[in-house]
């Protein structure tokens, strides 16, 4: 379908969607210093709000997907409410929904690094989003919680989102299986996990972050908030000449164009670059005379 | 230049200017704030295993290194070795009536404040 603005092809994208496509890597980057101070697990109470494995080497915070089942796990045990973990997400979200995956997540970023290999893309079906929400439910809330009232504790049991999760493979794994390969006791991995990584490696190479699209439960649950959060992206049809840029840049598959602020936005603001979708800050309305 | 994506004709006047209220947003950050700020202060009803109850942080500390201890996992102490069969035999029999009269622990999970567990999945 050809556009219906004669000039649409030769719109360039805005300074401030240049400026911002530039910064993105740097920022990220900055996180990095973040989530993987050597602090010796001297933060581990605390859980972050990106997605990064609690046994990495390097880990500063608690991984808030591992906390969560554990606490699933442990309700047959003793009833906790995880007030600090709710809390830490419920702000992020609330604040800015999304934007932690698109700006500070590690996961997030070693797939953007490994989706500019390949230029070329596989584009998925939105659908497939909400499988983010059956993995949050059933794999992170409800499958820890029935085999913990089975009697088996969270690290007893052979299948739990730690023993599926490429980011512990890549993060935990990989590394203390390369250890152990060079004391001489070899690959600690288990095959099944290898697989795992692997097969995760190889999808971030032709898909656009396919974890964060389709698995991953933080994201999902924190892109609950893209739809009342404070920051959040604003439509202004002034500046509107139905380019189809914004859409053509967002390489999640957010059909711009319609809204912007959906749960399958990660906030990457490539869509900034038309103009007309702007990022704003909501600030309390002032009450006027009619 | 990037690829553009063929869109259906839109209406940009028609169009949801999608500007978010300030107070509902507002209202769940702060209530995340508190929230989180009630879970650094929080106690939890978990022991440590020197009996004080753990707080919050350790709790999510010991997820990540492995140390929760469950009663019902915890091993039964080893049957004593001695050189000396008699003093053996003797050793044996007291340790299984030790066993034999054992109460069950009086808690179901604990938390190991100390634990160091690199990995514990």
């Amino acid at each position: 379908m050809e556009c219906a603005v004669p000039n649409c092809q030769q719109r360039e994208p805005t300074v401030l969607g240049r400026k911002l496509k530039r910064l993105r890597p740097w920022v990220q980057t900055g996180f990095l210093a973040v989530w993987l101070a050597p602090l010796d697990r001297w933060l581990h109470g605390i859980p972050g709000c990106v997605f990064h494995c609690y046994s990495c080497p390097l880990s500063s915070f608690a991984c808030p997907v591992g906390v969560a089942a554990n606490y699933a796990a442990l309700l047959p045990a003793a009833f906790e409410v995880p007030y600090l973990l709710i809390g830490v997400l419920l702000a992020v979200g609330a604040l800015g929904g999304a934007l932690v995956c698109g700006w500070a997540c590690p996961f997030g970023f070693l797939q953007d690094l490994l989706g500019k290999i390949v230029p070329r893309k596989i584009s998925l079906p939105g659908w497939l989003g909400y499988l983010r929400y059956v993995v949050l439910v059933g794999l992170v809330l409800l499958l820890p919680m029935v085999l913990g009232f089975k009697g088996i504790p969270f690290e007893k049991q052979v299948v739990s989102i730690c023993r599926l999760c490429p980011a512990g493979a890549l993060e935990a794994g990989l590394p203390y299986s390369i250890q152990s390969v060079l004391a001489g006791n070899g690959w600690m991995m288990s095959g099944f996990k290898t697989a795992i990584l692997v097969s995760f490696l190889a999808a971030a190479l032709v898909i656009y972050r396919p974890w964060c699209r389709i698995f991953c439960p933080l994201g999902g649950f924190l892109a609950l908030g893209n739809r009342l959060s404070l920051f959040h992206l604003r439509f202004n049809p002034k500046e509107c000449v139905e380019c189809n840029l914004c859409r053509s840049r967002c390489p999640v598959g957010v059909k711009v164009d319609q809204a912007v602020n959906v749960s399958g936005c990660i906030r990457c603001l490539e869509c900034t670059a038309c103009g007309a979708i702007e990022p704003s800050i909501a600030r309390p309305q002032k009450n006027t005379a009619p | 230049m990037s690829q553009r994506v063929p869109q259906p004709p839109v209406n940009p006047a028609l169009r949801d200017l999608e500007r978010h209220d300030f107070w509902p947003g507002f209202a769940a950050t702060l209530a995340g704030v508190v929230l989180a700020f009630c879970g650094v202060q929080h106690w939890t009803g978990v022991d440590t295993v020197d009996g004080r109850a753990a707080a919050e942080t350790q709790l999510i500390k010991a997820f990540s290194s492995g140390g929760l201890q469950y009663a019902s996992e915890l091993p039964p102490p080893a049957p004593p070795q001695l050189e000396d069969p008699a003093a053996q035999a003797e050793a044996l029999d007291r340790w299984a009536r030790q066993q034999a009269s054992a109460a069950p622990p009086n808690w179901t999970v604990r938390v190991d404040t100390d634990a160091k567990t690199p990995c514990p999945t």
